[in-house]
């Protein structure tokens, strides 16, 4: 997707988020580039506090600050710099120009306002409606994102509703201003499989129709490759590998991917006795190598890798990039 | 419908509640209270007045036929005359309720109010200095005693050294702007002392609520910081907010009143039960104990039904 002819919608530069801790700075997200392109979707995978739900909140500028804060880098959307926006502007631009979906649907909603209370508001906050105009607008909405009688349910409050019903209102309120961008936030993670399929597939089909780009973060690597075009493997806060979906699942260049392909649980042609996993723990944030940060998991790890630390070198043609000097090839 | 379904359920599952502190209170305050028979009697009696004044007080009937006695009084409303003055109990309370109501209203509102606003202005400007100051005259004006506050008030506003503007003591209300004078300075002093706890709570209670995923959302969708925390946040955060409200009534009803009625001089009901307890005024006691019960279980009730009123997930069932 990442072709020469389209500027992207999405170019992050050298992005470094810090939060300040007792025990001093903690870099969750250090120093990391990518881009989406429009119509694009972009999975942002690894695993817990790899620094990927940070990268996401810190888009919208949603991280606490403090104790957080935007040490250095560049987030252009749409030409302008987001770092460089006032909050009022910031404001303007959530829920309108990029939305957000988030986890936990159950406490995502505010509890005591109906769904259609909140859905009003964010649609009067960002278009110039009048409430009825808003309400049949919100109706429709959740018409699309497949709920049924939205008339009638558009009075409920979130509690009388299953997690999917929750998780559905939050994408149409997410969509419900013509977003071009929408983060979402491991969207499925707390639904059961049934509930993640349809809602996943939801997703995907209104990306389409609404034209927009997506940034789908998640540690479920089935979704990424069921739902994305591209991919980032973030640990430790850095980016470790980016490639197209097909190249990533089937030639992945870094032995870290290479491990969290191999620990899914599949149906696999020989038995195995245990599913392989990455052995050795997460660094800590406060505690990192100098060299790179998996070198001490990494089976194909030399004293180069524990020296300096690699940097993501894009291809121009493909796109792809990884940070590793042995990469699997 | 609904709501008046669970009212009259309520109501009927406080009467348990009611028998069992007026059972209590009969136990201390009548049955091991003071005994008045040798007050009415002369010297040296012999035991034949002794029983005939026994007697005429009913202290001869059994223990349930007591208790009995007390009940009926209770829910006719009818609990004798004075022991004191001679005036029927309900006469007294009909003449001193109202002056403690018009009394303590004022304040008890304004300091829940003043509270509320002065916590958002807090957990709104959250860790910064206005945030601090707030915190601090709260503090301040927790930490100093009552009876000082009222002592500095009175000084202040109403006496030569100060503004003079207002009465010390007393309450000779006729006139609407007579009221106000009677009620500026405890106001103020109430207010004064109710401020810094009620503002250091309800702060608290807004910073929770901040740090919930849902006000997260609003954000993400653009909610503007002020409309945040008076629509999504406060919202949230009304029931702890009129629990507090709502179970200080009694306690300000009953002892918020006794003092400040005797510092200022207020003949309201406070005093009234002040002079009861001090002088042993059964009747007038069993009243006040009685309706103070009575008056707990009707403040539980409207809780439970503000609370559905707030939060939709509250169930009357």
């Amino acid at each position: 997707m990442s072709s020469e002819h389209t500027a992207p919608l999405l170019s992050v530069r050298n992005l470094v988020v810090e939060f300040s801790t007792r025990y001093g700075p903690v870099r969750a997200v250090d120093d990391i580039s990518f881009d989406v392109y429009p119509n694009e979707t972009v999975g942002i995978v690894g695993e817990s506090g790899c620094g990927k739900t940070v990268t996401g909140l810190t888009l919208l500028q949603l991280i606490p600050m403090p104790p957080g804060r935007i040490v250095q880098g560049s987030i252009k959307f749409d030409g302008r710099d987001l770092t460089k926006l006032s909050e009022k502007e910031m404001q303007e631009m959530r829920g309108s120009d990029i939305s957000m979906i988030f986890q936990e649907p159950m406490t995502a909603l505010n509890p005591v306002f109906s769904v259609g209370n909140q859905m009003i508001d964010v649609l009067r906050r960002h278009k110039n409606l009048t409430r009825r105009q808003a309400r049949e607008l919100a109706i429709n909405m959740l018409d699309t994102v497949g709920i049924p009688a939205p008339r009638k349910r558009i009075d409920e409050y979130p509690h009388q509703m299953s997690g999917g019903m929750r998780q559905r209102v939050m994408i149409a309120m997410a969509l419900s201003c013509g977003p071009k961008l929408l983060i979402a936030d491991e969207p499925t993670t707390a639904l059961d499989v049934t509930t993640q399929a349809q809602v996943m597939e939801q997703i995907v089909k209104l990306q389409d129709e609404f034209h927009m780009s997506m940034i789908l973060v998640t540690h479920d690597l089935g979704v990424v490759a069921e739902s994305c075009d591209r991919a980032i493997v973030m640990y430790c806060g850095n980016i470790i590998e980016t490639a197209a979906i097909d190249d990533l699942f089937h030639k992945p260049q870094h032995p870290y991917t290479r491990g969290l392909l191999d620990s899914i649980p599949r149906i696999r042609e020989e038995r195995v006795a245990e599913l392989p996993i990455i052995r050795g723990i997460v660094p800590d944030l406060l505690h990192l190598p100098d060299g790179c940060r998996f070198a001490d998991r990494c089976p194909r790890a030399t004293d180069e890798c524990r020296k300096d630390k690699p940097v993501v070198n894009i291809d121009p043609v493909t796109g792809n990039g990884v940070a590793c000097y042995h990469p699997m090839g | 419908m609904e709501v008046l379904q669970y009212a009259i359920r309520k109501l009927i599952g406080g009467i348990p509640l009611v028998l069992g502190v007026t059972f209590i209170s009969f136990l201390l305050m009548v049955y091991f209270g003071p005994d008045k028979t040798y007050e009415l009697l002369g010297k040296n009696p012999t035991q034949e007045q002794i029983d005939e004044i026994r007697h005429e007080l009913g202290y001869d009937k059994p223990f349930m036929v007591r208790y009995g006695e007390y009940l009926k009084e209770m829910a006719t409303l009818d609990f004798g005359a004075s022991d004191s003055t001679g005036e029927p109990v309900s006469k007294v309370l009909a003449r001193t309720v109202p002056i403690s109501l018009a009394l303590i209203t004022p304040g008890f509102i304004l300091g829940n109010l003043l509270g509320i606003l002065l916590a958002l202005i807090a957990a709104y400007h959250r860790s910064g200095p206005i945030d601090k100051y707030i915190m601090g005259f709260s503090v301040v004006g927790m930490s100093i005693s009552f009876l000082i506050v009222v002592i500095a008030f009175q000084i202040i506003f109403s006496s030569s050294y100060g503004l003079n503007a207002f009465p010390v003591r007393g309450w000779n209300v006729h006139s609407f702007s007579d009221y106000l004078r009677y009620i500026t300075v405890p106001t103020l002093a109430t207010v004064f002392v109710a401020l810094g706890y009620n503002t250091r709570f309800y702060r608290a209670v807004l910073v929770e609520e901040m740090t919930r995923d849902h006000v997260r959302t609003a954000k993400a969708f653009g909610t503007r910081p002020g409309k945040l925390l008076y629509k999504n946040i406060l919202k949230n955060s009304m029931i702890p907010i009129i629990t507090r409200i709502m179970f200080s009534i009694p306690l300000v009803v009953v002892s918020g009143s006794l003092i400040i009625e005797s510092y200022f001089g207020i003949p309201g009901i406070g005093k009234v039960t002040y002079d009861a307890i001090t002088t042993g005024d059964q009747p007038i006691l069993k009243a006040v104990v009685g309706l103070t019960a009575v008056l707990f279980v009707i403040t539980l009730l409207i809780t439970d039904i503000l609370y559905r009123v707030v939060d939709p997930r509250v169930s009357l069932k």
